[in-house]
């Protein structure tokens, strides 16, 4: 049950979604904690097919600035999975983020001992991240993103199916030029990841795509070809339109 | 045709390639008629531009495929040379054109060979040209024309070196001389879209075929396919035209891409 609050605020991110409009954010009287934020978050999408979770704000630096000593996590619905052509004017204020995500073979418990939880790992894939947010600039709370589904916008994965996670970096290049690069080994060890987020939500299920979030810095989205790769020459191509 | 005639329609060619204005057929405007003195012509434009300090970095295959023969109403290939100062090199699998360049350029993806040894005609057969061959690449090649419109026959393109443009060469691949270039498929992307598609079969049956043709075809005029020579063995997909802006990314299974960018 939402309290009133959180009722209040749920109504704020449903209406500017459905509106496609953005609201002023980093307001910290909202009287919503980050566990009623997830609770808002849980019960926005209740009637959506649940495909997987996305990771934000995996970075110390970003969620000290957040006052916050974990990353944050979203949810990532069937309808939100795109495949190229990816129309822009279904967003608000997409931003663009290299990642690799993981696609589950099996069940996570949320207790699940590391030797299971690797086991669940059909497989690694390159990903993009297409971020959206009602709130104006992305200026937003702890509390206000995680109600907004922690900015999940879109999500677009990649042809090739690896058995280990890359090395190297990822880059992102837009019309040719490039834009961002970030180390694949800053998102971490997949099973502790996998582990912590099987024990926030509740175990994690076979067939979801887990998005470990973003090594580098976002870029704004715009319309035109975008190429994410790896150093191993493994690339994703989308044709952004406006 | 005499020495004067093929000077004159060399020199006209490379009047069009440097000021990027193109010509109307020769085979209209001079009555160019036989593929040997197209290829009289060819050498000659290349000879010129060697004086002024180019360089000879390999060998172009064209008119490959079943189609554009048909179309051109010839039953063999032609081939051009690759002039060193159109090699784009691609720094970490990517290469930046300059469309400014050319007149009318197109892209094609194509199966590169370096050479490792010397082959010499007549009666090269493919298994010795892949014996010779040091690695296998996937490229790009960008075809033009300094004939207006591409109003080409047999005897245009020849004379103006194959429709010659430019090339970029993804990584070298020693592994690729021993699997079934027939079955290597190729796909180009282009703007982020699936563009055009092919395999290795699409280039005379077999892309070391190709480079045999080449090899015995070479012979006939006293030349010798050289260790270190690169060959794009032809067109194994739809050719696409390039304008500035223009993103390609040609995959190979197993291969780091290759992208061209237009500037």
């Amino acid at each position: 049950m939402l309290s009133t609050q959180e009722q209040t605020l749920q109504q704020v991110v449903r209406k500017a979604r459905a509106g496609r409009t953005t609201l002023p954010g980093k307001n910290a009287d909202r009287g919503v904690d980050l566990a009623g934020a997830y609770q808002i978050q849980a019960a926005t999408g209740r009637d959506r097919p649940l495909k997987g979770f996305k990771f934000g704000l995996i970075s110390a630096a970003k969620q000290a600035q957040m006052g916050i000593s974990t990353p944050l996590y979203g949810c990532i619905y069937a309808d939100m999975i795109h495949s190229s052509p990816v129309a822009l004017s279904d967003f608000i204020q997409p931003r663009l983020e290299p990642e690799i995500a993981i696609q589950l073979e099996r069940d996570i418990a949320p207790n699940a001992l590391p030797g299971d939880t690797q086991r669940a790992i059909g497989g690694f894939v390159l990903g993009i991240d297409i971020l959206d947010s009602i709130w104006a600039n992305y200026k937003f709370t702890a509390p206000e993103v995680v109600a907004d589904n922690t900015s999940g916008g879109g999500f677009v994965l990649g042809p090739t199916l690896f058995g280990s996670l890359p090395g190297g970096n990822l880059r992102l290049y837009l019309n040719g030029q490039f834009q961002t690069e970030g180390p694949v080994a800053a998102l971490g060890d997949p099973v502790q990841k996998l582990q912590w987020l099987a024990g926030q939500v509740g175990g994690l299920q076979a067939g979801q795509v887990i998005f470990l979030g973003s090594p580098a810095a976002s870029i704004p989205a715009a319309a035109g070809t975008l190429e994410l790769v790896d150093d191993a020459g493994h690339v994703l191509i989308v044709k952004l339109t406006g | 045709m005499v020495d004067q005639k093929i000077n004159e329609l060399a020199q006209r060619l490379d009047n069009a390639w440097e000021n990027r204005r193109p010509i109307a057929p020769l085979r209209d405007s001079d009555g160019l008629a036989d593929v040997i003195d197209s290829y009289a012509i060819q050498t000659r434009w290349t000879e010129m531009r060697l004086e002024r300090g180019e360089t000879i970095i390999g060998r172009k295959i064209g008119l490959t495929s079943k189609a554009v023969q048909q179309q051109m109403g010839v039953d063999e290939p032609d081939y051009g040379t690759l002039w060193g100062s159109r090699y784009f090199a691609a720094a970490h699998g990517r290469a930046e054109v300059p469309v400014d360049l050319f007149l009318q350029p197109r892209i094609e993806g194509e199966i590169a060979f370096l050479m490792g040894r010397d082959v010499r005609g007549p009666h090269v057969t493919p298994q010795e040209v892949l014996a010779a061959t040091e690695a296998v690449a996937l490229s790009a090649e960008i075809v033009d024309s300094r004939i207006e419109d591409w109003r080409i026959k047999l005897v245009d393109t020849v004379a103006d070196n194959a429709s010659y443009g430019g090339f970029s060469i993804g990584a070298w691949d020693h592994k690729l001389t021993e699997i079934d270039l027939r079955l290597l498929g190729l796909l180009i992307t282009k703007n982020g879209e699936p563009a055009a598609q092919g395999i290795g079969a699409a280039a005379l049956g077999h892309p070391a075929l190709a480079v045999a043709w080449l090899a015995n075809k070479l012979s006939s005029f006293d030349i010798t396919l050289k260790a270190g020579d690169i060959v794009l063995s032809g067109a194994v997909a739809p050719t696409l035209p390039a304008v500035a802006g223009d993103v390609f990314t040609l995959e190979m299974l197993g291969q780091p891409p290759l992208t061209v960018m237009f500037t």
